[in-house]
């Protein structure tokens, strides 16, 4: 065929390098509205669930069984499932119901009716509903803090970078396992310099990842993976129970946590059961409702290439976003993982979550170049923010960031260098040079760093261990430092947990320490003029992007 | 950008002239303070945050009062991991604000959690392993449920591990299904 010159244009767009696949039930390849997803039912028998969604008792697998038993309200479940799900999902877009008539409904839902009200919304009434039923009434984001050479003195610049920018939790993981404890101490001590009440934690293998939080290294955990099927959450080496346990383990030493799930994920490892990616995700809702957890990150996540792939995904996206948030938990809205090659379709990506809000838009955004994004990049990153700053401006949306000047981001990064630096010395770890510290400060990556030995590092982060050091040593390494103001910091986050407040729904605390979550900071949206607004004082904040012309100045 | 500029001074001189005087109005995001109850009673919603609540309330495990968990203390090598640990009584409170705002699932978790604060943080990592897939026979399973009843009074999680080792029996999920 001759091809036609408009044609042979167009597929030199980024966006044909992105994946794309019709629809393929039998392997999972469908958004919502699968033709094998069960239709809804309950049955109850004697004070107990003995059918759920068309299955019987004796046929349910290790996730019917703990849903059943854990995360459905046996005294609403029936009357709700004879509602008309168009009605319901009339009223989740409805400005008029507000968030807490809506909650008893949700929360007698099956996996089968959440998935098939979700499936009534188009993307704006999803947006709609996303607005109101958001647990916390601020919205904000999460951020991501790495670099593929593991610099902890790099962590720590970037990390207060981070903080003074505006994210109030803060994620960091490993290139090399073993330096886990390291990046943890260095995203902790960089947040804690760039602004106190910061969050931080170390994503890494769970059992790990509990053992850093415990020492009073990480202050809550997010990568606590379910599935929704049984044989991928097997395979996954766990069990609803066994993390069920697990929850409960880090509550109990007053660590916050979420669970992370994502459509796609049993579509990538291979056993979706002919189920749509909705259904499948809203069984990893339910069992995080069962569990007791207060929150999740959902939204495809890692695996934003299998919804975004089939007619409808991103659709899907935000609407496991919305169940989640409508069941009355904390919602991580993904946005957090490179999904196309188009900046057009990456906005796309953004906008339900950036426009509508949630307790986190991203989960997270990537604080650092792409490049060094050790979670394999992220949507958005470092080289995307007046970009980020403008659309905030543009459309007067707290997206969660806020503009900061170059002479501020300089000091904090200086410091927060200067800080580990105190520590690595207290701590007897390798020493942090005076020339790292100048390069940490003005680095855009870490090709700007020199090497460190990173042999003897992780040796180190092994001793460390080994010695039984905790948070309590890191504060002593500030305070002897000097620095009196980010050991106070760091002290005022381990006294968190005594106190348990940001185990709560939706937490995170403000540059005073003042918790702000679920439940004193409830969503109440009820139409125009209620709900969140940008005070005065941040929306000067936001207008004010470096690339604005000061009229005072022409 | 000449233009713009252009515009911009227009503009500027246009709202010199006028002296507009701006109004602000300002939005605040926080709820509205309550009294402060007394111990011993049912928190609520408006116990919230606990720590600022009832201070008084924020004890570690070990006693110490969170008040009494400073800087100075920390140098001086007064404060004990354990004393940055959250208390049984403490999650209970906090269990109760959840319930209070309509959250019971967090509740149970909470009364899970301050069951496992008594249990050492080896034991307690030993015994997630112990859960998942494949790693325990069901006696295994049984004999954890009553260590954890018995030798640490955690009927909640006991329970929770019978169940599971029940599921697991079913569902082949026990050592050696795999």
């Amino acid at each position: 065929m001759k091809r036609q010159k408009r044609f042979e244009e167009l597929e030199k767009r980024p966006v044909h390098e992105d994946g794309f696949v019709d629809e393929w039930p039998e392997e999972g390849f469908v958004a919502m509205d699968g033709p094998y997803d069960p239709k809804p039912s309950v049955k109850i028998e004697n004070g107990e669930i003995v059918e759920l969604d068309g299955k019987k008792k004796e046929d349910f697998d290790l996730i019917d069984s703990f849903i059943a038993k854990h995360a459905i309200n046996l005294d609403t479940t029936e009357k709700v499932l004879a509602m008309d799900s168009q009605k319901i999902a009339n009223m989740l877009c409805d400005p008029n119901v507000t968030r807490d008539k809506i909650i008893p409904i949700t929360t007698g839902f099956t996996p089968a009716k959440a998935a098939e009200v979700i499936s009534q919304l188009n993307f704006v009434e999803m947006m709609m509903a996303t607005q109101k039923m958001r647990p916390r009434k601020t919205p904000a984001t999460q951020g991501h803090v790495t670099n593929i050479r593991d610099n902890p003195v790099l962590i720590a610049a970037d990390a207060a970078d981070a903080a003074l920018r505006g994210f109030p939790e803060q994620e960091t993981t490993t290139a090399v396992a073993r330096y886990a404890p390291l990046n943890a101490i260095s995203i902790m001590v960089g947040a804690q310099t760039g602004r106190p009440g910061v969050l931080t934690q170390c994503s890494v293998e769970e059992a790990e990842e509990l053992s850093l939080g415990m020492r009073g290294f990480t202050a809550y955990a997010e990568t606590i993976s379910v599935y929704g099927t049984e044989q991928v959450f097997t395979d996954g080496d766990d069990t609803p129970w066994s993390k069920g346990f697990l929850a409960s383990c880090y509550a109990s030493r007053g660590l916050k946590m979420r669970f992370t799930s994502g459509s796609g994920s049993e579509v990538m490892m291979g056993y979706a059961e002919k189920k749509s990616m909705l259904y499948l995700e809203a069984r990893c809702i339910f069992i995080t409702k069962g569990c007791g957890v207060q929150g999740l990150q959902n939204g495809a996540v890692s695996c934003i290439g299998i919804p975004g792939a089939v007619p409808s995904g991103i659709r899907e996206v935000l609407g496991e976003n919305l169940l989640c948030m409508a069941m009355d938990i904390e919602c991580a809205s993904g946005n957090d993982q490179a999904f196309s090659h188009s900046d057009i379709r990456r906005t796309e990506r953004l906008l339900g979550q950036f426009l509508a809000g949630t307790d986190y838009i991203s989960s997270g955004y990537s604080s650092v170049p792409n490049y060094d994004n050790t979670f394999a990049g992220s949507n958005m990153d470092a080289t995307d923010y007046d970009d980020y700053y403008a659309m905030q401006r543009d459309l007067k949306v707290n997206g969660g960031l806020v503009p900061v000047k170059e002479a501020d981001i300089i000091k904090a990064r200086n410091k927060a260098a200067k800080a580990l630096q105190a520590v690595f010395k207290s701590l007897d770890l390798p020493e942090i040079t005076d020339e790292e510290i100048e390069a940490a400060t003005y680095a855009f990556s870490s090709k700007d760093m020199p090497e460190r030995n990173m042999v003897e590092d992780m040796k180190a982060a092994q001793d460390l261990m080994d010695r039984g050091v905790t948070g309590v040593d890191v504060i002593k390494g500030l305070y002897a430092g000097g620095f009196t103001d980010v050991a106070q910091a760091v002290l005022n986050l381990l006294q968190q947990r005594i106190a348990g407040d940001f185990l709560q729904t939706s937490a995170i605390f403000d540059k005073d320490w003042n918790v702000i979550s679920a439940v004193n900071n409830t969503n109440d949206y009820n139409g125009p003029g209620t709900g969140y607004h940008i005070d005065d004082k941040l929306w000067e904040r936001i207008t004010d992007v470096p690339m604005a012309i000061n009229p005072a100045d022409v | 950008m000449t233009e713009i500029n252009d515009l911009i001074s227009k503009i500027v001189n246009n709202v010199q002239e006028e002296q507009a005087n701006s109004s602000s109005s300002t939005n605040t995001a926080t709820a509205s303070p309550q009294s402060a109850p007394t111990s011993g009673k049912t928190m609520t919603q408006a116990d919230y945050p606990f720590f600022q609540k009832h201070p008084d309330l924020v004890n570690a495990p070990t006693g110490k009062n969170v008040k009494d968990v400073t800087l100075e203390a920390a140098i001086n090598g007064d404060v004990k991991p354990e004393d940055l640990r959250i208390s049984p009584a403490t999650l209970k409170a906090q269990g109760q604000i959840a319930a209070s705002a309509g959250r019971s699932s967090i509740q149970s978790n909470f009364d899970r959690a301050a069951e496992l604060t008594k249990i050492p943080d080896e034991r307690v990592l030993e015994m997630y392993g112990s859960l998942r897939p494949y790693r325990s026979s069901k006696q295994e399973l049984i004999d954890m449920a009553e260590e954890l009843e018995t030798k640490y009074g955690a009927k909640i999680c006991g329970a929770f591990v019978r169940e599971a080792a029940d599921e697991y029996e079913k569902r082949k999920k026990l050592k050696g299904d795999n």
